[in-house]
């Protein structure tokens, strides 16, 4: 990729000028997506297992989604801005990213152990 | 209502003959899908005049984005070379329109056969033979209550009037599979594998599969014009002072 190492420029509206690595946010993108999309797996098979159903398996993903932003904060520590640009945007595309395979493995560990 | 329909007793037989078959099928199907694509992957061939074209589009859209942190000379020296009326790089530079038809290239046509054949050909068989082995089970139900409307979608395959819609039959839990084990590829095999086909069906059905051929002349244009505009204020006007700590960065414009 021509643009991997390019710097990206955000002003911020204090006039405040930030420039970070492309490169490096996503690289750091990925890595979230690989802890989410195995958070997502984990909760679902959790899930499967307690049995939960209905709403009760939605409440338990928006847990988990949010128990693994808060943990990838705690990770990051304070100076979580020199790792992310925003952190709401962490949480909701952690919330719509996972969804799918939490609820294929929800489904599936569900149907392993209380369907039959 | 739901708790009244989880009386329905399966045989569980099917889970260990159907169920965990299905989705171990699609799961190593889909990584010998990437494995099968390395091989047959051809290196792309890449025209010097491809490449020195694309450059010369990096470097101005770096320069129209990052310009702010060169002196207000160099940055109109940068921009002279690229847009100056009479020897400026897009203005001098003319490219023929590329040939329009892909059917004629002959790499782009086996790009696509090959494609076709890691994508759709096992998307095809793999869903034929797996309708065909393990139709007509009931395999599992969705752990949600779900309105009628899926009924055709959940339940392909099993048309049975009267069962509640979160039950889930064969062929359905194998497209369930298809799309939900997407982010485990991208997990196990890591970014941009060649598992992931459901990107490759999105692409197909936007008709972007075939990467067109960009129009170095009309590319040119637009990023003359782009560069034409941009006004340049420069960022680090008072640095010296702020690195002195004399003012805050305060904006001066």
């Amino acid at each position: 990729m021509a643009s991997k190492n390019k710097a990206r420029v955000v002003e911020k509206n204090n006039g405040e000028v930030l420039a970070f690595s492309e490169g490096a946010i996503r690289n750091n993108a990925m890595v979230v997506e690989y802890c989410r999309t195995s958070m997502a797996a984990l909760g679902g098979a959790a899930a499967g297992i307690l049995g939960l159903t209905s709403l009760y398996g939605f409440v338990f993903y928006i847990f988990c989604a949010v128990a693994i932003w808060l943990l990838l904060l705690l990770k990051a520590g304070p100076h979580w801005q020199k790792y992310f640009t925003s952190r709401s945007s962490l949480l909701s595309s952690g919330l719509s990213g996972g969804l799918i395979t939490y609820v294929l493995f929800w489904t599936f560990i569900y149907g392993m152990v209380h369907v039959y | 209502m739901f708790s009244k329909m989880a009386e329905l007793l399966l045989d569980s037989n099917i889970r260990f003959w159907v169920f965990l078959p299905i989705i171990m099928i699609t799961f190593l199907v889909g990584i010998l899908r990437h494995y099968f694509s390395l091989i047959i992957a051809s290196q792309k061939k890449v025209e010097l005049l491809q490449v020195q074209d694309s450059q010369a589009l990096v470097r101005s859209r770096l320069l129209r984005e990052n310009g702010k942190f060169l002196p207000r000379q160099a940055f109109l020296m940068r921009r002279h070379f690229f847009n100056s009326e009479d020897m400026g790089y897009f203005k001098t530079q003319k490219r023929a329109a590329p040939t329009t038809n892909p059917m004629t290239d002959p790499n782009a046509m086996t790009d696509m056969l090959k494609g076709n054949v890691t994508n759709v050909l096992p998307m095809i068989i793999i869903g034929g033979w797996i309708n065909w082995a393990f139709s007509g089970f009931v395999t599992t139900k969705v752990p949600f209550p779900l309105t009628l409307r899926f009924k055709p979608m959940l339940q392909r395959g099993v048309e049975l009037v009267s069962l509640d819609a979160s039950w889930v039959s064969s062929a359905s839990w194998y497209f369930l599979n298809v799309f939900g084990l997407r982010s485990i590829y991208s997990l196990v095999l890591g970014e941009n594998n060649a598992a992931d086909q459901t990107k490759a069906m999105a692409d197909q059905m936007s008709g972007a599969a075939m990467a067109m051929p960009q129009d170095p002349k009309a590319a040119f244009k637009a990023e003359w014009e782009s560069l034409e505009i941009v006004q340049h204020q420069w960022a680090l006007r008072n640095v010296e002072a702020e690195l002195l700590g004399i003012t805050s960065h305060s904006k001066t414009d």
